[in-house]
């Protein structure tokens, strides 16, 4: 029985052998794209002979930073599903579940249609306006949910719905009367829009998202504990009020960080961590890890698609990750239904 | 291993107006098995929620070996008492052995991982509890006997000089509601545990159990007008050994049930009758 569970070199080969794939992934996704490069010629430099390498360019300037931008997202959402499954006891649950995502609509929404013109170290403020209404929105859930106990599941579902529902109705107020140009900005903003090119923003997020899900895995045995049970777990020794609050903290975090730099893009926080859950098994010592790189993985080849499929136009990454990662969710499903406990 | 358990004038309320246990006082000795019995309602699960130290009385105190558990951190205190709840299917499909070794988590190293002892306490107690054969198969695949072997698998794994169950047998088939009670008797003459189990089977209980409780509810149901709340407080428990307490005249004043008593060896037994069966008895006893 003891050679079935995981053990830590299962795990560290298992997350290295992830860890490579999602590499070699976002360097095939780099090079793919409306206007073909080769990255031969792209790797002798910025300047070839005096004249300006279009091939470097467009690498380094445009796609590295779109790729790096899908994994930061792609990991945040999928390491926060987890966390945020586990803590609600609900599969159902994603990291836009309790508010994030309205809120984080609101700010962005206000942000375009205010028109401000200021901008913060050179940066517009829809991003801040975003993160701003994202942890706002999950602090005034938090609040609420408090108010009906200790850490009430469905007090805090319920307020999450409530609070979802009031400002997505406000946002599609400010919609119903913005004008053209900015109605079209909100629209792309709220499907998901990968534009980050600053890599200074880039590494922030990837340095936030990464101490996130760190965090996250050192929380994993007793969120195992507690997605069982919470009051098992405190017979067990374990502080559960400290840990659902650091979890949750931290998943709101992630998230927030995640929605601010792209918009809002659905489906990876739900189903990765399932389909990860489905083939590994729910220990969330495992799980974290390799449900945050399989996220970025998935999150870098829908956008690939999204860039190609169309191209030279794009599609809203949310549009391709619901329709390539919907069917291929039921697939596995279907071929790993006996193991999953909650379909009975 | 063994530790003494004393519940000293205790009392509970979920509401300020409706108080569910109301001076209590309980001393369970060392290394004995102690059953709880009474109606629904009557304030068991609270009882033993209230020494497992998920809820903090309002009043009174609850110590093991002489010590207030009020004071004892979470971590201090799972290492004292381990408790088996009414069974509960996870969401998410852990296999039998990744759930015992759940009762380890206080244990882990810095990286989140279980130690050799750790491994070895899993393996024991799944050996005990005979439930090895099951260590890989997913929790919900089992029947509801081998879950709640599972589930006390996991108590044992704890390590703790005491055990608490909450209707340890409820759903269960007659062979497995022995064999379960086996189980416990087991593990507390061969390990030397202290076990208090809330039941509702009288025979079981007496079959089983050294001590034995029974609990009343404080609040009357509507319409019983017999004695005031005053009388109903001063015993709102009666508490010592098993073939005292679980009398035919104490279950029936409890439970509002008569039914038909005797004895077998040393033990007592009893089997509630209902109206048909008493008017049966009754034609053919004049």
């Amino acid at each position: 029985m003891v050679q079935q569970l995981l053990s830590p070199r299962i795990l560290l080969v298992r997350t290295a052998a992830a860890a490579a794939v999602l590499v070699v992934v976002m360097l095939l996704c780099a090079l793919a794209g409306s206007e073909s490069i080769s990255l031969k010629t792209a790797l002798t430099g910025a300047h070839e002979g005096g004249t300006t390498n279009s091939d470097y360019e467009i690498l380094v300037h445009i796609r590295v930073p779109r790729v790096i931008l899908a994994a930061i997202v792609g990991a945040a959402l999928a390491a926060a599903g987890v966390a945020l499954q586990a803590l609600l006891r609900n599969p159902l649950a994603d990291p836009y579940i309790l508010g994030i995502s309205s809120g984080a609509g609101l700010g962005a929404t206000l942000a375009i249609i205010g028109g401000f013109s200021w901008t913060l170290w050179g940066r517009s403020p829809i991003a801040i306006f975003a993160f701003v209404g994202a942890v706002g929105t999950v602090w005034l859930v938090w609040g609420i949910g408090r108010i009906t106990g200790r850490f009430h599941v469905t007090g805090l579902l319920l307020a999450g719905v409530a609070v979802n529902a009031f400002f997505s109705a406000i946002i599609m107020f400010l919609i119903s009367v913005a004008k053209g140009q900015q109605l079209h900005a909100t629209m792309f903003w709220l499907m998901g829009n990968m534009a980050e090119e600053e890599f200074f923003v880039l590494w922030i997020g990837a340095g936030c998202v990464t101490a996130g899900v760190v965090s996250l895995y050192f929380l994993a045995p007793q969120l195992n504990a507690i997605s069982f049970n919470p009051e098992d777990a405190r017979s067990m020794g374990i502080h559960v009020e400290r840990v659902q609050l650091l979890a949750f903290t931290i998943s709101a975090f992630v998230t927030a960080v995640a929605v601010s730099l792209s918009g809002l893009i659905g489906f990876v926080g739900l189903v990765v961590p399932h389909a990860v859950r489905l083939v590994l098994g729910p220990d969330h010592r495992q799980l974290l890890p390799i449900a945050g790189i399989c996220g970025a993985m998935f999150l870098v080849i829908a956008d690939t698609v999204a860039r190609v499929i169309v191209a030279p136009a794009q599609l809203p990454v949310g549009v391709v990750t619901a329709m390539v990662g919907g069917p291929f969710f039921l697939i596995l499903l279907i071929r790993y239904n006996r193991k999953v406990s909650w379909l009975r | 291993m063994t530790a003494s358990v004393h519940v000293q004038n205790v009392s509970f309320a979920y509401h300020r107006a409706q108080p569910v246990l109301k001076d209590i006082s309980i001393t369970v000795a060392a290394g004995r098995f102690l059953a709880i019995l009474g109606p629904n309602g009557a304030g068991k699960s609270t009882l033993i929620n209230l020494i497992a130290g998920s809820l903090t009385p309002r009043s009174g105190t609850i110590s093991i070996d002489g010590i207030n558990i009020r004071f004892c951190r979470p971590r201090e205190l799972a290492r004292k008492i381990a408790i088996v709840r009414q069974g509960s299917v996870p969401v998410f499909g852990f296999s039998v052995a990744e759930t015992v070794l759940m009762a380890r988590t206080a244990h882990y190293g810095p990286l989140g991982f279980e130690s050799e002892i750790d491994r070895q306490c899993v393996a024991e107690a799944l050996e005990m509890t005979a439930t090895t054969e099951f260590a890989s198969r997913p929790l919900a695949s089992l029947s509801g006997g081998e879950r709640q072997r599972v589930f006390i698998a996991r108590a044992l794994a704890q390590d703790t000089p005491i055990l608490l169950m909450d209707e340890p047998t409820t759903f269960l088939d007659l062979k497995h509601q022995v064999g379960i009670y086996d189980l416990l008797k087991t593990i507390q003459v061969n390990r030397s545990r202290t076990i208090i189990a809330i039941t509702q089977d009288v025979n079981l209980a007496a079959q089983y159990c050294d001590d034995a409780i029974l609990l009343r509810p404080l609040s009357r149901p509507p319409g019983s007008t017999k004695g005031s709340d005053a009388d109903l407080c001063r015993c709102q428990c009666r508490i010592g050994p098993a073939s005292d307490v679980l009398t035919a005249g104490h279950i029936e004043e409890v439970f509002g049930v008569s039914g038909f008593s005797g004895r077998i060896g040393k033990e007592n037994f009893f089997v509630p009758l209902g109206r048909m069966a008493k008017d049966a008895i009754r034609d053919a006893d004049p």
